[in-house]
C-alpha cells in the first residue's frame, strides 16, 4: 500500500523499540557478565574481561555448579527422542483430522484440556498414578510420556492448521490419476506437509528441553538442564550461571539456525529435482 | 487398488489412537487420580487410601488458601491488563503499520530470539538489571533521583509481574496477530472510506474482529500465571505464596493428599475461567479458517 | 428490477453546491498528468491526464497491470500520488484523506465488515459522525432500500450471496453522499446472470442519484454497456478516452481496436487498419477487398455466427454474420473461402 505515515506510526515504533529493549536487556547482561573478569561479579560494572567463568564450567566437572554437565546430555538425549516421537504421533493424529469421525472432538478437546491444565498437575497426577501401581519412575518411559503430554498438543495444532488450509482437491485428484492412498501421502500431501513437520520436531524438541515442571517428578535419578538450573538459581553468586546462558544460547542458536537451513536445502534440492525431471 | 483397504473411519481411528491412548493415559487417568487421592488419608511419605475428609476441610477452613487465590488473581490482573495492552500495540503495529513482508518476519523473529535462552536463566538475567548494585539503581542513583537503592526492584511482587510480562507478552500477541492478519487490508480501507478515524478503526472494526485472538491469548496468560509456581519462587525470593507455589510445597515435603485436594481446586478454578471463555469462541472453526 | 416511483433518490444525494471559482465547473473529476511509481521504481501509472464530465458513468477498461486499478485508488486517496494533481469538483484533493475527498470507494471483495449486519454495515458512517442510533438506523434503511435489500437489513454479511453482500456495499459507499463513487471490478465476482442484472442497476442508481461513477473493469462488453465515458489503458498510459460509440468505432490505434474485440486489425499497403468483424463476409465476394482463406472454426451464438479463417501466410481474421445469413449458405470448416470488405468500412489506425 502506497500511503504516506501518519505520526501513530513513529509512536508504535518506538513502543516497538523499547519492547525489543526490554527483551534484549536482560539477555544481553547475561552474555555480556559471562565475560565478566574473576574478581567481578553478578552486576555490572565489568571488572576485565575472561573467560574464566567458562573454565569454571568445564574443568573439574563443572563442580560447584552443580552437575550441569550430565543435565544438559540428558536433556539433550530426552528432547531428541520426544522431538521424533512429537513428530511422528503428531503426524499421525493430523492425519486422522482430514475426516470427521466419530470421537474426533474427544481427541481434539483431551489435547487442548492437556494444553491448559498448569504442568505441574499432569505431572503430579502421572507421579501419583505411578506411585498408586507401585512403579517407580523413570526417564525413559513417564519421563518422556510426561514431556509428549505437553509437545503432543502442539503438534495436533500445527498439523490441524497445516491441514485444514490445504486444498483438498490436489489429494482428489491424485485419486483420479490412480494413486492409492499410501502414494498419495507419499506424493501429495507429504512434501505440501514438510515444513509443518519439521515444524512438529523443532516444537517437539525446544518443549522438551525447555520443560521441568511434568518431567520433574517423573524422570527418575538425575536432573535435565532446566531443573538443574532451577536449583541452583537461588545458590548462584557468581557469573558462571550466565556462562551457561551464554553456551545454551549459542547452541540453541546453532540448533534453530541449521535447522532452518537444512530445511532450505530440501526445498531447494526438490525444486531442482522437479526443474531436473521437466528439462 | 491397494489389497489392505481398510474404512476412512477406521483409518482415522488407528491413526488417532497412539496420540489418545497417551492423552488418556498420562493426562485424563492421572488427573482422575489426583481427584480420588484428595479424599485419602496420609501419614509421611505415604497415602493411605481410606476415605478421609481431612484434606478438604482444612483446605476450605484455611484463610491461607483464601490468601494465596487473592495474590494469584491480583498478579494475573495485572500482568493480563499489561500483557494486553502491549501484545495489542506490538501485533497492531507489526500488522498494519510494518508494510515490507520481510521486515514483518524480521522482527517477529527479533521477538521470537531471546525465548531460545533457558527460562531460569532468563530469570537470573535480572538480576544485573534490578538488584541492589543492577544497572537501574546505578542509573536512578548516578542521576540524582534517588540517593539510597530501591529494594522493591528485586525479590518482590514487582519483579514478579515484570518477568511474567517480559515472558507472556509475546504468547498474547501472537494470537492477537494471528487474528489482526486474517483482516482483509480493503476492510480496513472501507472503514477509512466511511471517515473513521485510526482510533476508530481500532475501536469499531479492528477490536471486535480480534476477540477470538485476545480469547485465546488471555487463554494462555491465564493458565501461564495459575499454574506457575516456579517463576513467582524464583522472583519473589520465596516470599510469595500463590496456589500453585502451596502445592508445589506440600509434594516437596510428600503431602500428596493435601496436595491433591489443592490441586483440584486450582484445576476447577482455571478450567471453570477457560471454559468460560470458550463459551466465546469456537477455537476449533478459529484455527482451521 | 422495479423502480418504486415514489422514491426520489436524488433527494439522498447532497445539494449541489456552487461552483468554487463562481463560474461553471463541466467536470466532476480532472486528473492533470497524475503519474504513480513505486520506490522510485517504473511508472504503474505514467502522466494520464482525464477529465470526467458532470454526472457521468466512466469505465476504466484494460488488461490486468495495465494501472486501471491504481488509477481508481489514486483517485480514492488509497494510494499516494507520486506526481500531478486530481481536483473532484473543481477542488484539488491531491494530499487529501480518503473521507475528505469526497469519494467513495466500492471493494471489488466488497469489504463489508463481517461483524456488523447490513444495517449497521451501512450505518457506519453515520455512526463514526456521531449520529443516534435510531436516526442513523433509518437513514441506513433508506439507502437499503435504494438498493433493494430492505428485507435483509439484519442478516450478517456472512448470510448474504456475493450480488446481496455487493447491493449492501453499494448502499454503505452512497450514504457518505460521494460526489464520486469508485468502484473497483464490482462484477468481476459474480456469476454472469447476475452479472448482467446488477450491470442494469447499477446504471439506473447512477441515472437517478446523478453522481459520477468511475468503474474499473477488464470486460469491453461491460464497459461499452455502462459507459457515458470509456477509458482504455495499457501499461499505465490512457490509450483512448472517448464515448462508447466512438471507441467501438474508431479506435485510435491498433492496441484499443484489438482489446475493444470485434475488430480485424489489418497491414493495407503501408498503413494499418481497422475493420470491424460485422462488416466481414465470406463466401461472397462483395466487390471490395477480397483475401482468399481457410475457415478454421465457426462458432455459433445465436443471432450471430462468428466465423475464423486463416490466409496463406497464415494469418487469421474474423468474420461475425447473422444467423440468418450464414444458414443461407453455411461454410464448412477447411472449406476455401473469400474474406472480403468494403473500402469504406476501413478505419485509418494510428500508427
Amino acid at each position: 500500500m502506497g500511503t504516506r505515515r501518519s505520526a501513530s506510526y513513529y509512536i508504535l515504533s518506538a513502543v516497538f523499540a523499547a519492547f525489543l529493549l526490554f527483551l534484549y536487556g536482560p539477555m544481553l547482561c547475561v552474555y555480556l557478565l559471562s565475560f565478566q573478569g574473576p574478581e567481578g561479579g553478578m552486576s555490572f560494572p565489568m571488572r576485565g574481561f575472561s573467560l574464566v567463568w567458562f573454565e569454571t564450567l568445564f574443568t573439574a566437572g563443572g563442580r560447584g555448579v552443580g552437575d550441569i554437565h550430565n543435565s544438559f546430555i540428558r536433556s539433550l538425549r530426552l528432547g531428541a527422542i520426544v522431538a521424533v516421537l512429537t513428530m511422528l504421533i503428531g503426524l499421525a493424529v493430523g492425519m486422522s483430522f482430514r475426516r470427521r469421525y466419530p470421537g474426533s472432538n474427544f481427541v481434539f478437546y483431551s489435547a487442548i484440556i492437556s494444553m491448559i491444565v498448569p504442568g505441574i498437575f499432569v505431572g503430579f497426577g502421572i507421579s501419583l498414578t505411578l506411585n498408586m501401581i507401585g512403579m517407580r519412575p523413570q526417564w525413559w518411559y513417564s519421563g518422556i510420556g510426561a514431556q509428549l503430554t505437553w509437545s503432543l498438543p502442539f503438534a495436533m495444532l500445527i498439523m490441524f492448521i497445516i491441514l485444514g488450509r490445504m486444498d483438498k482437491s490436489y489429494e482428489e485428484a491424485a485419486t483420479d490419476l490412480g494413486a492409492s492412498s499410501f502414494q498419495r501421502f507419499q506424493y501429495v500431501i507429504l512434501p505440501l506437509i514438510l515444513p509443518g513437520v519439521i515444524g512438529m520436531f523443532m516444537a517437539g524438541f525446544t518443549s522438551s528441553y525447555e520443560e521441568a515442571a511434568r518431567a520433574g517428578l517423573n524422570i527418575g535419578t538425575g536432573n535435565t538442564m532446566p531443573m538443574e538450573l532451577t536449583g541452583l538459581l537461588g545458590a548462584a553468586t557468581t557469573p558462571v550461571m550466565f556462562a551457561v546462558g551464554t553456551l545454551t544460547t549459542l547452541f540453541m542458536f546453532t540448533l534453530v539456525i541449521s535447522t532452518l537451513l537444512v530445511s532450505a536445502r530440501l526445498a531447494k534440492r526438490r525444486q531442482l529435482r522437479l526443474t531436473a525431471q521437466h528439462a | 487398488m491397494s489389497s489392505m483397504t481398510v474404512s476412512p473411519r477406521a483409518a482415522s481411528w488407528l491413526q488417532a489412537t497412539p496420540f489418545t491412548l497417551i492423552m488418556t493415559c498420562l493426562v485424563m487417568v492421572p488427573l482422575a487420580i489426583i481427584v480420588s487421592v484428595s479424599f485419602m488419608d496420609f501419614g509421611f511419605a505415604e497415602i493411605i487410601p481410606e476415605f478421609y475428609l481431612g484434606n478438604w476441610t482444612d483446605l476450605l477452613r484455611s484463610s491461607l488458601t483464601f490468601d494465596t487465590y487473592k495474590t494469584v488473581f491480583r498478579q494475573l490482573a495485572i500482568v493480563w491488563t499489561i500483557t494486553l495492552l502491549l501484545g495489542f500495540t506490538i501485533s497492531y503495529y507489526l500488522i498494519f503499520h510494518v508494510r515490507s513482508n520481510m521486515w514483518r518476519a524480521i522482527f517477529l523473529a527479533a521477538c521470537a530470539i531471546p525465548f531460545w535462552t533457558s527460562g531460569p536463566i532468563r530469570m537470573i538475567s535480572w538480576v544485573p538489571l534490578l538488584g541492589r548494585e543492577g544497572l537501574v539503581n546505578q542509573a536512578l542513583m548516578g542521576t540524582g533521583v534517588i540517593d539510597q537503592p530501591i529494594s522493591w526492584l528485586l525479590y518482590s511482587e514487582f519483579s514478579v509481574i515484570v518477568v511474567y510480562v517480559n515472558m507472556l507478552t509475546m504468547a498474547m500477541a501472537g494470537p492477537i496477530a494471528n487474528s489482526m492478519a486474517k483482516i482483509s487490508p480493503s476492510i480496513i480501507q472501507a472503514a477509512r472510506d466511511q471517515g473513521a478515524s485510526e482510533w476508530q478503526v481500532i475501536t469499531e472494526v479492528i477490536i471486535p474482529l480480534i476477540k477470538p485472538g485476545i480469547v485465546v491469548g488471555t487463554i494462555f496468560i491465564i493458565t501461564a500465571v495459575m499454574g506457575d509456581g516456579f517463576l513467582v519462587r524464583a522472583m519473589s525470593g520465596n516470599q510469595m505464596n500463590t496456589p500453585a507455589v502451596a502445592i508445589m510445597n506440600e509434594i516437596n515435603a510428600f503431602q500428596f493428599p493435601p496436595a491433591a485436594a489443592k490441586s483440584v481446586v486450582l484445576l476447577l478454578v482455571v478450567l471453570g475461567m477457560v471454559g468460560l471463555l470458550l463459551r466465546f469462541v469456537d477455537i476449533r472453526k478459529e484455527l482451521a479458517r | 428490477m422495479k423502480i418504486d416511483s415514489d422514491f426520489n433518490a436524488k433527494k439522498l444525494m447532497p445539494e449541489t453546491e456552487a461552483p468554487a471559482d463562481g463560474g461553471v465547473t463541466k467536470y466532476d473529476v480532472e486528473m492533470i498528468a497524475v503519474s504513480k511509481s513505486y520506490d522510485g521504481g517504473a511508472k504503474a501509472v505514467d502522466t494520464i491526464s482525464l477529465r470526467i464530465p458532470k454526472a457521468s458513468y466512466c469505465c476504466l477498461l484494460g488488461p490486468s497491470g495495465c494501472g486501471k486499478t491504481t488509477t481508481l485508488r489514486m483517485l480514492a486517496g488509497h494510494e499516494d500520488i507520486t506526481d500531478g494533481d486530481v481536483l473532484i469538483h473543481n477542488k484539488n484533493v491531491t494530499d487529501g484523506a480518503p473521507s475528505a475527498r469526497g469519494t467513495s470507494m466500492m471493494f471489488q471483495s466488497y469489504a463489508l465488515f463481517p461483524h456488523l449486519s447490513a444495517l449497521d454495515n451501512v450505518a457506519f458512517s453515520l455512526k463514526i459522525k456521531g449520529v443516534g442510533k435510531t436516526e442513523r438506523q433509518a437513514k441506513a434503511m433508506e439507502f437499503l432500500t435504494l438498493v433493494q435489500m430492505e428485507h435483509l437489513a439484519h442478516r450478517m454479511p456472512a448470510q448474504l450471496s456475493g450480488g446481496q453482500q455487493q447491493r449492501v456495499a453499494l448502499a454503505r459507499s452512497l450514504i457518505t453522499r460521494p460526489k464520486v463513487l469508485l468502484l473497483d471490478e464490482p462484477l468481476s465476482a459474480l456469476d454472469p446472470f447476475l452479472r448482467v442484472l446488477m450491470r442494469t442497476e447499477l446504471k439506473r442508481i447512477q441515472t437517478e442519484l446523478g453522481i459520477t461513477f468511475v468503474h474499473v473493469t477488464h470486460s469491453q462488453e461491460e464497459a461499452l454497456a455502462l459507459s457515458d465515458l470509456v477509458v482504455v489503458m495499457s501499461d499505465g498510459q490512457i490509450m483512448q478516452a472517448g464515448s462508447a460509440r466512438d471507441v467501438f468505432e474508431k479506435p485510435a490505434n491498433a492496441f484499443v481496436a484489438k482489446f475493444i474485440g470485434g475488430h480485424n486489425v489489418i497491414a493495407v499497403d503501408d498503413r494499418t487498419v481497422s475493420v470491424r468483424a460485422d462488416k466481414c463476409r465470406i463466401v461472397e465476394t462483395v466487390g471490395g477487398v477480397n483475401i482468399p482463406a481457410t475457415v478454421t472454426s465457426i462458432e455459433y451464438q445465436g443471432s450471430m455466427v462468428r466465423i475464423l479463417v486463416k490466409d496463406e501466410a497464415g494469418k487469421e481474421y474474423c468474420a461475425q454474420i447473422s444467423d440468418t445469413r450464414f444458414f443461407s449458405d453455411p461454410p464448412a470448416v477447411e472449406e476455401k473461402v473469400m474474406f472480403s470488405w468494403l473500402p469504406e468500412d476501413e478505419w485509418l489506425l494510428a500508427a
